[in-house]
């Protein structure tokens, strides 16, 4: 992720968590009434020149709510002001202690310190305090326990091959037969394994940066998709920028954008996959619905891949809210359909106007780099120099504070199924960055 | 007077002057002219003039801005004759034959068709030229900057909002935003640059600034991030907009100079700008010397065998 997208995303977080405080405080049960009728009238009046309902600015998520209810807010939905004020104050003790960005992770010098020389700068902040919490435990709205539904045997299968070959190159690595490391989650220590010369059973669609699923570099393709500038993809609850026309809704989100046209005709032909799907948008009332198919196999939403069929919901409840709503459809990968819900807050069109280009891969010397030290490693060994590479770690092996290892596992526990092959999504449910 | 017989004396009336101007400065400003057809255009509710669509350039700007002859290759080398006209396909084209070459073009460049280079730019661009392929960052798919995505043989869907115009171009998944309202300067310099826009008459006037520099072209015309543009885009029918663009840039040319082109709407019923997604196409042209086991290796066989040695320096930190 660029530097710079990074500072303007936390200036729009800053003016989110303004607004939703404001909007948290405000929330009474008499006035709820009322608002609901304010909000009416504020939609009704909120149409473009051409008649069509105004859904355009610069948009950015309310509060900061897991994807899937925790464990601790199971049959719980909603919490009280006083239960969100409690959690507030508990997050900020919790911030308080938690690893800095600039924490040194291992000792200097050590094999640790090199691998994980991307610090928690480049992590995302295991606890972030840049969003209020808001009333609800889970974006997730249906099914009604606020949890992504049980994968399909299918996907559980290609999950469990796919992390039986990450952990075939784990078990050489030396730093696991050492440490507790996050990264040695599950690992057998034991020899070389021949599957090292094997490409990975299934395309490698790990997209959450920093999260380097295998064990090896002897290729881009050996790297997730954040690292190959290929990540953020659909659906995105962060950061996006609406423009639009009487024909067509534009979305540009941190690092991609896509071209919504409002038609009736069908979707691109079949043999046409894209990253990020092909769009299909209608006016339902004060609602903009997109129908979104056609995505590529190479991208990977909580283990749906080219089967993921989006139904979008746009609708602007009141001046400053833009409710999200999107229902994800696939049945090879799950039971049933899920439905995330999303509150977004304008930002200030003018502080804000600027948020991002697509640099990620211009500027993506990190990949050359990381490729030519393996090379080197492979020549330092070839020559007596140094140790094998399959001893050695390219995960972030060395992010090696305890407490920040164990809210990591438990987000990688958190999803459904089996021990997920790619990790879960943070829980903002965000993905990566692109370009 | 009718509103209708008013429109059409606006029209008659444009049309007169366009052709003084045909007549004061020759056929360059055919462009302008046909701009006077505009007047019946197609627009937006709020009566500005309707770019909403997909478009593309439709010429060989991307070639080279400056008119030049065909040839034989992208990268050529000498032939058995000493002379410039006489070269071959090089080794990285000569597999794809007639599909390798370069298109003629008379150029798009107003006034006497040259950039106006300081001598030093002009060294720096033959240079360019010279390293093509190690160089330009179309080849690495990295964002092709203002004004050079408007005029890539891809197509971007124009997006005309409320207070913003977007631009979504199929090309390395890039896009523009031009700011119709008032906006606080961005933090740092971008390829496409910070642009902010406004409407004289039926001409949508972008100003754009902050911009890194970047390549103009394949022949390595460039400008640097002292550059400052402004594009204006005008009705020529509902079908076809005027664009140019004038550069100034005194770190690089010794006096402001114009592009001038049609853009050309895609008039497929089902035009859709679908992604050309560059990124993972290259990552073989900018990795692939960093494999563990090559991919691509020299031909085998009974089948041709070419062989290219490409002999690159590292790419430093922030290179373009």
């Amino acid at each position: 992720m660029e530097r710079r997208s990074v500072a303007l995303i936390l200036a729009a977080a800053a003016v989110a968590a303004g607004i939703g405080l404001g909007h948290a405080s405000s929330m009474t049960a008499a006035g709820d009434a009322r608002a609901a009728r304010d909000a009416r009238a504020a939609r009704d009046a909120r149409k473009t020149a051409w008649g069509d309902p105004d859904i355009q600015g610069l948009w950015s998520q309310k509060y900061q709510t897991p994807l899937q209810r925790p464990a601790r807010d199971a049959n719980k939905a909603m919490l009280t002001p006083e239960e969100v004020a409690q959690r507030e104050a508990e997050r900020a003790q919790q911030a308080a202690s938690a690893p800095k960005r600039g924490d040194r992770i291992a000792p200097r010098g050590t094999l640790e310190d090199l691998t994980g020389a991307y610090d928690i700068t480049f992590e995302a902040d295991p606890i972030d305090t840049s969003r209020p919490l808001g009333p609800r435990t889970s974006l997730i709205v249906d099914p009604p326990d606020g949890r992504i539904p049980q994968l399909t045997p299918l996907v559980q299968t290609r999950m469990r091959e796919m992390r039986g070959f990450m952990l075939a190159l784990m078990q050489s690595v030396d730093a696991c037969r050492r440490s507790q490391d996050i990264a040695c989650f599950g690992v057998t220590p034991g020899p070389v394994s021949p599957r090292r010369n094997e490409p990975p059973p299934y395309y490698l669609a790990a997209q959450i940066m920093g999260d380097r699923v295998i064990n090896r570099a002897d290729g881009p393709e050996d790297f997730g998709l954040s690292e190959r500038c290929l990540a953020g993809n659909l659906p995105s609850f962060g950061v996006q920028q609406i423009v639009q026309s009487a024909g067509a809704v534009s979305i540009v989100y941190e690092g991609f954008h896509r071209v919504i046209p409002i038609t009736t005709a069908p979707h691109v032909p079949a043999q046409i996959r894209l990253w990020h799907g092909d769009s299909r948008g209608r006016w339902e009332g004060n609602t903009l619905v997109v129908d979104v198919t056609n995505f590529t196999p190479k991208t990977d939403y909580q283990g749906s891949r080219e089967h993921l069929h989006l139904v979008e919901r746009f609708t602007r409840v009141d001046a400053n809210t833009l409710e999200y709503v999107v229902t994800m459809d696939d049945n090879t990968t799950w039971e049933k359909p899920w439905t995330v819900k999303v509150e977004m807050a304008l930002q200030d069109a003018k502080a804000n106007a600027i948020y991002d280009e697509p640099r990620c891969h211009d500027g993506n010397i990190a990949l050359k780099n990381m490729l030519t030290g393996a090379r080197m490693d492979d020549k330092n060994f070839a020559e007596g120099k140094g140790p094998d590479p399959a001893t050695m770690c390219y995960l972030l092996c060395g992010t090696g504070n305890p407490e920040y290892a164990r809210q990591r596992q438990e987000g990688r526990s958190g999803g459904a199924g089996p021990a997920p092959a790619a990790p879960a999504a943070p829980d903002t449910g965000a993905r990566g960055t692109r370009r | 007077m009718k509103a209708g017989a008013m429109r059409s004396l606006i029209a008659a009336v444009a049309i007169a002057a366009a052709a003084v101007a045909i007549a004061s400065f020759g056929t360059r400003t055919s462009g302008q002219a046909a701009q006077a057809n505009g007047q019946g255009a197609r627009r937006t509710a709020d009566g500005k003039p309707d770019f909403n669509g997909v478009w593309q350039a439709l010429n060989e700007a991307n070639w080279d801005l400056q008119a030049h002859a065909a040839r034989a290759g992208a990268v050529t080398q000498p032939g058995i004759y000493p002379y410039d006209y006489a070269r071959v396909p090089a080794a990285p084209v000569l597999a794809l034959g007639a599909a390798g070459g370069v298109p003629a073009s008379v150029g798009v460049i107003e006034g006497d068709g040259q950039i106006p280079y300081t001598p030093a730019a002009a060294a720096t661009r033959q240079d360019n030229a010279a390293h093509w392929i190690d160089r330009d960052p179309e080849l690495k798919c990295y964002v092709p900057g203002t004004p050079r995505t408007m005029y890539l043989a891809h197509p971007f869907q124009i997006v005309q909002g409320t207070s913003k115009v977007q631009i979504d171009f199929a090309f390395a998944n890039a896009a523009r935003t031009i700011h119709l309202d008032a906006v606080d300067d961005p933090p740092a310099d971008t390829a496409m640059g910070f642009s902010r826009g406004r409407w004289e008459g039926d001409t949508l006037v972008v100003d754009s600034t902050q911009l890194q520099g970047n390549w103009l072209d394949r022949a390595g015309n460039f400008y640097s991030e002292t550059a400052h543009m402004v594009e204006r885009f005008t009705p020529i029918s509902n079908d076809a907009i005027h664009y140019d663009v004038t550069i100034e840039d005194p770190a690089v040319f010794t006096r402001p100079w114009k592009i001038s082109m049609p853009l050309y709407r895609r008039l497929e019923p089902n035009a859709q700008v679908l992604e050309y997604p560059c990124v993972e196409f290259v990552e073989e042209f900018l990795y692939g010397d960093a494999r563990k086991k090559q991919l691509v290796k020299h031909w085998e066989g009974d089948t041709i065998v070419i062989d290219i040695t490409r002999r690159m320096r590292p790419r430093q930190v922030g290179e373009r």
